[in-house]
Parts: structure tokens; sequence; C-alpha cells
């Protein structure tokens, strides 16, 4: 379980980011954060992982207090916390199998990760995870060789290598086609299946609909929303997003339904 | 000027005004930017002529003047009016002022003088055929002695037999010379070495090889004049001293051997690429750490390091607009002449350009694939190796590559002013007009030049 406590976080110029935030995760939930682009979603997610670090409140995961762990606590807390990003953020001229590898750096051989070897049982797992999302032809392709959606599954592969027990998935979809989205997120969703606590920001009401299991709102950086998917209507959608917002729903939506 | 402010401009004030100055009518057709730029324009192609001091050239502004006031009239009437006439006329001016002042001289005699410099050019003094020597040689005694008699001017050699008629001669006398027993019907080279080995055509006017063809039972004779500029003994000028006549044969034996000019070409081509690249080798060492100095996004923290870094930029920025030739110079006065003086100032130079290049590619980098390296619980050297390298090696070999080829290049030349490498023969082959060896020189500078720009070409496309 993860808890978030009176999470604030101001940037050095000035702006609050998040105010205040408090919510619960339970195992193995399918938690979607929404809210426009500068809302916090970015930042939230980060906290959690303290790539970004907060400014004041607690997170608990379980009994630990990651707010407080010290450097080297916080890189054995970040290996079980595997993390997909809006723009993969692969090592562009780097091979697939090298980014997906990367994914085990907490876990490697120091000294023989930086001489860029690595056991055959890291190789095996990284060809595993790489036919999990479908593409193991494509591990000696250079990153960039690659289209958008195998990109991200590329990012995905790489955050099962680090035996994740949450996911945290900061607009995973935004870069991608809508055609596109429901594949990547339905591996999300797989491995949600299989146990794991995913943490996910959308932009795209119908895609909330379709995996959330509970959704949070976040607006100028306060959460304004806590509950289940269905319990947000139009009415709700428009109190969250503006009074201006239109929702656009996926094309793929419109294709499946 | 002003009295009734009409909607309209009219077009015949528009015109008389731009008439009393240019720009002027533009200004009241309410264009002034155009009215402006006119002004300057003419005010610049008047200055150009007026200094120039040529009266002939004084049509440029007339014409700019003229068309300015039917510009004008043009604008008050909202009618689109051509900028080519006056650019065309300043262009004109500028060309021919600048035609003159370079001394432009497309004249016949220098045509002439370019086709007996580029003629030899077209025969490059490369390769030549092998041959194999046959050589003869008799003793003479210069000048006769009166109280000594002279040894026989005469010398056997196996088969072949040569020998001066008389045995002695004194200064520009004429000598019969004969040999037998060389190669039949074969040109020989019949030349004089003196007494202390200097080498003396007979040819000519004493500057031309002097060149007899044997006949079929391979003799020949003929007459030489003992050379003018041959030293005669001091105190005692009637001292006999011995020289002698060599008869050189030649005749190829198949395939093509490097010229001694060829050498001297190949060997300052491999002194050039050499020195290019342990100019590089010893730029990168230095240019990588200063790199991480002169890049803002690292040093911008706090204004200690951002000072560092306008140091920085400051001395690259000012070491960069030193050409290295001139450097060359500077280095060729404390490391002395030679390839070692030539490396420094590609070197120098080299770290300046590299350091910016590099700092660029540092402020370029992408942090989304550190984020996700450090998400994964890597520490920092982890973060560095698989977030930070992959994403600045390719680019630093790229413009190592790149940087490499630039000094190939910049070596060719930098031996002209003393820092060795091929640079080095071509100053002095042009020096002695020896354009077959500059052709050849060309010709290595040009395969070397374009294979490294190729090779270094492909490589950058793999890695960038």
């Amino acid at each position: 379980m993860l808890r978030i406590e009176n999470l604030t976080k101001i940037y050095p110029n000035g702006t609050r980011a998040l105010h205040d935030v408090s919510f619960e995760v339970q195992d193995g939930e399918f938690l979607v954060v929404i809210g426009l682009s500068g809302s916090g979603k970015s930042t939230l997610l980060r906290c959690i992982n303290r790539l970004i670090e907060p400014t004041s409140g607690k997170i608990f995961w379980d009994d630990i207090d990651i707010t407080a762990a010290s450097p080297a606590e916080l890189r054995h807390i970040r290996r079980h916390i595997g993390m997909v990003f809006q723009q993969f953020n692969l090592v562009k001229r780097s091979s697939v199998m090298t980014n997906v590898l990367s994914g085990r750096l907490g876990y490697a051989n120091p000294w023989l990760s930086l001489l860029g070897i690595w056991p055959a049982a890291d190789k095996e797992m990284a060809l595993k995870a790489l036919e999990r999302v479908g593409i193991a032809d494509k591990a000696q392709s250079r990153a960039d060789a690659l289209s958008g959606g195998q990109q991200q599954r590329v990012g995905i592969a790489r955050a099962l290598m680090q035996d994740p027990k949450i996911i945290l998935a900061d607009e995973p979809v935004a870069s991608l086609d809508p055609v596109l989205s429901h594949s990547i997120l339905q591996y999300l969703e797989q491995l949600n299946k299989d146990g794991l606590t995913v943490i996910c920001s959308l932009h795209f009401l119908d895609l909330v609909h379709r995996y959330a299991t509970r959704v949070i709102a976040l607006k100028d950086g306060v959460k304004v929303f806590e509950g289940l998917p269905k319990e947000i209507d139009r009415a709700k959608f428009k109190e969250i997003y503006g009074e201006e917002a239109q929702e656009v729903r996926a094309a793929s939506f419109e294709a499946e339904a | 000027m002003k009295t009734k402010a009409p909607k309209r401009p009219s077009p015949w004030l528009a015109g008389a005004l731009s008439l009393l100055l240019p720009g002027l009518g533009q200004i009241y057709a309410r264009q002034r930017y155009r009215g402006g730029a006119v002004l300057i324009a003419f005010l610049v192609v008047l200055g150009m002529v007026a200094w120039y001091g040529q009266p002939a050239w004084y049509f440029a502004p007339l014409g700019i003047w003229l068309w300015n006031v039917w510009d004008a009239v043009g604008q008050a009437g909202e009618r689109r009016v051509s900028v080519l006439i006056p650019l065309l006329l300043g262009l004109t001016a500028a060309y021919s002022i600048g035609w003159q002042m370079v001394r432009v001289d497309f004249t016949s005699a220098n045509w002439e003088r370019g086709l007996a410099v580029l003629r030899p050019m077209f025969r490059p003094d490369l390769f030549e055929r092998r041959t194999e020597l046959n050589r003869m040689w008799t003793p003479i005694s210069v000048p006769c002695s009166t109280t000594q008699e002279a040894p026989p001017a005469r010398r056997q050699d196996g088969e072949k037999l040569a020998f001066a008629t008389p045995d002695c001669a004194g200064v520009l006398e004429t000598v019969i010379v004969s040999v037998s027993g060389m190669w039949p019907d074969t040109d020989t080279e019949i030349w004089w070495e003196t007494n202390i080995g200097d080498d003396k055509p007979l040819g000519g006017n004493e500057n031309a090889p002097l060149i007899v063809r044997t006949d079929e039972t391979g003799s020949l004779t003929t007459t030489i004049r003992v050379p003018s500029t041959i030293l005669i003994a001091q105190p005692d000028p009637t001292l006999q001293l011995t020289h002698r006549i060599y008869f050189d044969q030649r005749r190829p034996i198949g395939g093509l051997q490097f010229s001694t000019n060829g050498g001297f070409v190949v060997k300052g081509m491999t002194e050039s690429v050499t020195m290019a690249l342990m100019a590089t080798f010893l730029a990168v060492l230095l240019a990588i750490p200063i790199s991480f100095l002169a890049a803002r996004n690292l040093m911008s923290a706090n204004p200690f390091t951002f000072a560092i870094y306008v140091v920085v930029r400051t001395v690259l920025n000012f070491v960069r607009s030193i050409e290295s030739l001139i450097l060359a110079i500077v280095f060729v006065i404390i490391v002395g002449l030679g390839p070692f003086a030539g490396v420094l100032a590609l070197a120098v130079h080299s770290v300046a350009a590299l350091a910016k290049l590099y700092s660029e590619v540092i402020e370029g980098i992408d942090p989304g694939p550190i984020e996700a390296v450090r998400a994964t619980g890597a520490n920092w050297v982890q973060v560095v190796r698989y977030g930070v390298i992959p994403q600045i090696v390719p680019p630093f070999t790229a413009f190592t590559i790149y940087r490499w080829d630039i000094n190939v290049r910049s070596s060719t030349v930098i031996g002209m002013v003393g820092g060795g490498g091929i640079g080095f023969y071509l100053i002095q082959w042009i020096a002695l007009n020896d354009m077959r060896a500059v052709g050849a020189a060309f010709i290595a500078i040009a395969i070397v030049v374009m294979t490294l720009d190729y090779v270094s070409a492909r490589i950058r496309e793999r890695l960038v």
C-alpha cells in the first residue's frame, strides 16, 4: 500500500506544482491521475520515486518512508518502482537490448555494468521482457529506428527488468496515435492483473473509463476528485478541465465501439 | 507642405519632395522605411563614387535619384514600383569600382604565363619509368701544367673504354672525348664532375645536358668544352687537378617507381596526415575537460561557475579566431622548423574548435534518458555510463573525425611557414619553379583530402 500525505512541491522559481495532496493506493490497483497539462500529474508521479524532491509531505510504501530514505535506500526502493514516460526516454543511439538491460542497473554488479558486461541471466530476462511486449526481433536495432509504439514497448520492457511492484506511467500514450494507445495500455492492464500496482496519468476520458479501477484528479496542484471512474460524468469532467473543455474521444474507442 | 493633409498623398508633391531629397517623397507617402532605405542607398552609392573619384561613375547615384522620383510618384499613387533598377545601378557601380580597384588583368601576358605554369603541372613529377644505368667515365687533368706531364686521360673497364684527347686542357678549351663498348644506338648523357664532386652539364650554354647517341657498335666520339665554372687551384693556378667526364646510358626495364620528387611527395603527405592525427589527438585530450567548463547548462548553476564559463568561452573564441597558419609562425619561432611546430599550431586551434563543438553537444543532451536511468535505481556512475555517455560519444567522435579532416587540409598549408609536412616541400618547389613537382603535390593533396572527406562523411553519417 502506498500512502501519500500532505504532499507539496514548490519549484525554486516559485511555481506551486502540488499543494497538500493526500491519497492512498492499495496494492493491485490501476489508479489513473487526470488533470490538465501543468496540473501537477508529472510532478506527483516523480515525487513518488523522488526523481523530484517534494518540498514537504510524506510518502509511505507499506511502512517505509520514501521521503526519508537515504540515497542508498532510495536506490533500493527505486529498483522496485518501474517508470514509463511520455517521451519513452530511451537512449536513442543505443540498441534496444542495451536500453532494456539498463532497467536492471539497480541489481547489476556496478563494476561489470560500467564495462557493459551483463550476466547471461539478465540478457535472457531482457529477451523475455521484449518477447512479452512482442518486439523480441528488434533487440539489436537502434532504439531510434523503432516506431513510437515500439519505443514505448521498449520502455515497458525496461520497467519490467526491475521486477517492479509498482509501475508509474507518466502519460504513456500521449505521444502516440490513439490507435496505439490501447495496445500500450493493454500491456499495463495485463501487468496490473498479474498483481502489480499501476499509477498512470492519462488525458483521454474514454481511456480512463476503460482501464482505471480508481481515479484521482488534480487541478492546479490540488486534488479535486477521488473516486471510481464511472463517477466522472460530463459535469465532473468540465469541473476538472474547465468550462471550455471539450471531450476528445480517442479514435480507436470510436472504432471499437 | 502639410496645408490640408489630403486623404491620398499627391503624386506631384511626392515627386517634387523626392527630387529635393531622395526618400523624402516616400516618407511623405507614408512609406517611412522605404524612404529611409532609398536615402541610405543613395548616400552609400554617392559616397562610394565620390570616394573613388571617377566622375564617370556618377551616373549610378544620378540614376538612383531619378528612379527615386519615379518611385515617390508611384508610392503616392499606390502603384508598385520595382527596386530592380536601383539595385542593378548600385551593384554595377560597386562591381565596376571593385574591378578597377583590384586591378583585374586578363591580358594575354597573364594567359601565357598561366599556361607556362599550368602545362608542366599536367605532367606531374610523381612516377618515373624504372631504368637501369650503364655508366663509364674517364679522368682528365685541368689545367695543363708547365712542369708536370699529365697522366693519360684514359680508362678501361671490361669491354668499355673511355678516353679524352688531349690528356689535359684549360678552362673553356675544347677536348675530344670518346667511349666504346657501351650499349649500341642509345642516347648517352655526357657530363663533367669536378675534382670536388660538382656536377656540370656540358650541353647548351653549360645549362643543359649534352646527349649524344652511340653508333651500332656502341661507340661515340664528340667534342666538349671544359666548363667555365670549374675552380682553379690557388695560389698556384697551374696546379693540375683530376676531373672526370661521365658517359651515362639509361634504358627502361619495365614498371614504374616513385621519382625523387614523387618520393618527397609521399614523405611529405605522410608527415602531413600524421601531424593532423597527432594534433587532433592532443586537442581531444584537452578539449574534453574544457568542454564541460564551456557547457552553459552545467555551469549556470551559480555565479562562480558561470564566471568560469564566461572566461572559458571568451578564451576559446579568442583562440579560435586565430588561424592555425599564424599560430604556426609563432610556434616555429618557439620550437624551431619542422612538424612539431605544425602539430602545436593545429592542436591549439583544434582545442578551441573542438571544445566549442563538444560543449554544444553537452548543452544539447536529452535529460529524458538520464531521468529514466535514475528511476531504475542506478547509482551516479551508472547514470553517467548509461544515460550520458551513449548520448555524447557518437557526436564527439563525429566532430573529432571532422576536425581531423580539417586538420589534414590545414597541415598541407602549414608547412609553407616552416611547420613541416607537404607544404614544406611545396613552397620550395614553387620557389624553384618546379611546376611538375607542384603538380604531383597537388594530386597527392587532392587524393588524400578527398578520400578523408568521403570516409569522414560516411563515418559521421553512421554516428549522428
